[in-house]
């Protein structure tokens, strides 16, 4: 709590959390807060050309390609973003973090055979290892947060492992061991501390490649199944007509941008805050 | 007490020795190579080297921080090259060690009350509040204050985290303390201080110290005994007063020589040695020092020589020419 409040002091810790909350909070109170029901097809919503129509007073943010208002769509499709944003990308880091550790903690055989399977993971395209996944299970919002997370686990495990044996080869973890610490103290005491950061950044710098493959899954017709609305295929479907109606890509673009650059504000001034030397810095 | 009423030593250390397997060539180095000495409660022993000469390795070893891979390590009447890992740990509550760089030996993310706390959290000793008041009490033997508990180690200078180092290793008031070079990364005006500070702990708790350090002049002025090694070995082990007072071993005499005096009165003839120490994985033959040797003869590349006693029985060299005169 100490160290929220200081983070708060942070001008950008403090920004980045408000734009956080208050996509939070579209997103929970979307059946109140939203204008009309997401899916519904307007008449008046499109020219009569059929083309999308542009904001105004009655739909703020415009319309989409088959007339159903943008904002709505916008705050119903966070809810879908933002869950799997923070389920895929948590159970990502905590894998990759898990995996990562026990392997450059262990080190020796278990931990090169961890590793040469995580290298195995690496080398298959991630998005033909995403389909074949989503193939195999049928897709509901779970399924493609895991799907996600299968995915994006592997880098994480990468980094962690390096810097677990970094951490494990300072001179302060042999001060500990010869002070008569058990490995478990060392790792909860010592190295799991300084792997905050790095874990920090991954939580916050995931959260926006999760929201972009979840997008392109949708794409692909193996994510979020329309007429759901998610961020990433509110911009793949109107993309065709991105040169006649641009804030329908636009929008939920810097929607995207907004939420993830958020996160990751937010994640920095953490980091730094939950690192003594750095602390109050700005 | 109870071990010189015994008149057992409380450190014996017999046949140590420790190899490194170099992955890929499989070239063995031989980084200690069959050290022997025993140590009295209460006793300081210098040990002194180049670097490479694994004085390092040897501290490490006694409290088996590393694995020895032949020798027996006798502490305290307990055999501690055969104690299993969770003994290992209880025991070493009795044996610390302080570490050279005290810049990376204190965890930066800790504040000083939670390092110096960690010994006791880890052998459970006290209660809550009984610990906080032993690192209350500890913090101004080392002579700092208060207020530095609640600080991190970066708020200090390296004298400071040194002093936060020695309170760590004797909060369990251990009978032995490693110290591997705990000066060497101090300046000058510095390291007197600390030194100063591991004398008057050494008498009011009855410490024995091992003391590892390059710098003959820092254990002229802490040591009881001295060990010199060079290339894993001791060359020469006798009491401080004899090793600068009659040095019998070509190497002490070239070390000794090396250290600066104040009185040019007292600059002897400088011994300069040529070339590098010999890497261990290809020793010499026989007397590993031979090649560098000043006084060498035709014996020494052939014949290693062995520890034996000269003057007295406490006086041990490993050199052919030794004689015993000045």
């Amino acid at each position: 709590m100490k160290t929220f409040k200081r983070l708060l002091k942070r001008k950008i810790a403090l920004f980045s959390f408000a734009i956080i909350l208050f996509i939070v909070a579209s997103a929970i109170f979307a059946p109140l807060l939203a204008p009309y029901d997401p899916n519904e097809q307007f008449q008046q919503g499109l020219t009569l050309q059929g083309s999308p129509i542009a904001p105004n007073s009655e739909f703020i943010l415009g319309t989409d390609l088959l007339g159903r208002d943008l904002l709505s769509r916008l705050m119903y499709g966070a809810r879908t973003s933002l869950f799997i944003g923070l389920l895929a990308n948590g159970f990502a880091v905590l894998l990759g973090t898990f995996i990562g550790v026990v392997a450059g903690f262990v080190r020796g055989r278990i931990g090169s055979a961890i590793m040469r399977f995580t290298d195995l993971m690496m080398a298959f395209p991630a998005l033909l290892l995403a389909i074949t996944l989503a193939a195999i299970f049928s897709p509901s919002l779970f399924i493609v947060a895991l799907v996600i997370a299968m995915v994006n686990w592997v880098q994480i495990a990468r980094v962690i492992y390096t810097q677990t044996i970094s951490i494990s080869e300072k001179e302060f973890i042999e001060a500990s061991r010869s002070l008569g610490a058990t490995n478990t103290r060392i790792l909860r005491r010592h190295v799991l501390p300084h792997l905050a950061p790095f874990v920090m950044v991954w939580a916050t710098l995931g959260i926006s490649t999760t929201v972009l493959l979840e997008a392109t899954l949708s794409f692909l017709g193996i994510g979020v199944r329309p007429p759901t609305p998610s961020w990433g295929n509110i911009i793949f479907e109107n993309q065709t007509y991105f040169s006649t109606a641009p804030w329908l890509v636009f929008i939920p673009g810097v929607a995207i941008i907004l939420l993830a650059l958020a996160f990751n504000f937010l994640g920095d001034a953490l980091r730094d805050e939950l690192d003594p030397t750095q602390r109050g810095r700005q | 007490m109870l071990e010189r009423m015994n008149n057992q030593p409380l450190l014996s250390v017999s046949g140590l020795a420790k190899e490194f397997v170099i992955k890929g060539n499989k070239q063995k180095i031989k980084a200690v190579d069959g050290v022997s000495f025993a140590l009295n409660a209460g006793e300081t022993l210098g040990v002194v080297g180049e670097s490479g000469s694994g004085k390092s390795t040897l501290g490490r070893l006694v409290l088996r921080l590393l694995e020895p891979t032949a020798g027996e390590i006798t502490f305290d009447g307990e055999k501690v090259s055969e104690l299993k890992p969770k003994e290992l740990r209880a025991a070493r509550r009795q044996m610390q060690m302080i570490f050279q760089d005290p810049f990376a030996s204190l965890d930066p993310r800790m504040t000083i009350e939670a390092l110096i706390r960690e010994p006791l959290d880890i052998h459970k000793i006290g209660t809550d509040s009984e610990r906080a008041e032993m690192v209350k009490n500890i913090i101004g033997h080392v002579g700092l204050t208060q207020d530095a508990l609640a600080r991190y180690p970066h708020e200090f200078s390296g004298g400071q985290r040194q002093r936060i180092s020695i309170a760590r290793a004797i909060i369990t008031r251990p009978k032995l303390i490693v110290a591997d070079e705990p000066v060497s990364a101090l300046d000058v005006s510095i390291q007197s201080q600390i030194l100063n500070l591991m004398l008057d702990l050494r008498k009011e708790m009855n410490l024995t110290y091992i003391f590892i350090s390059h710098d003959l002049s820092v254990i002229q002025h802490i040591a009881d005994k001295v060990a010199v090694m060079y290339l894993g070995k001791i060359v020469e082990f006798a009491s401080v007063e004899d090793i600068f007072a009659n040095p019998q071993h070509p190497y002490t005499k070239a070390l000794i020589s090396a250290v600066p005096q104040i009185n040019p009165a007292d600059r002897t003839n400088r011994v300069v040695l040529s070339g590098d120490i010999p890497s261990p994985a290809a020793q010499p033959s026989g007397c590993h020092f031979h090649p560098r040797c000043p006084i060498a003869v035709e014996q020494c590349s052939e014949v290693e020589p062995q520890l034996r006693s000269i003057t007295t029985a406490d006086h041990l060299v490993s050199c052919h020419l030794a004689t015993g005169v000045r």
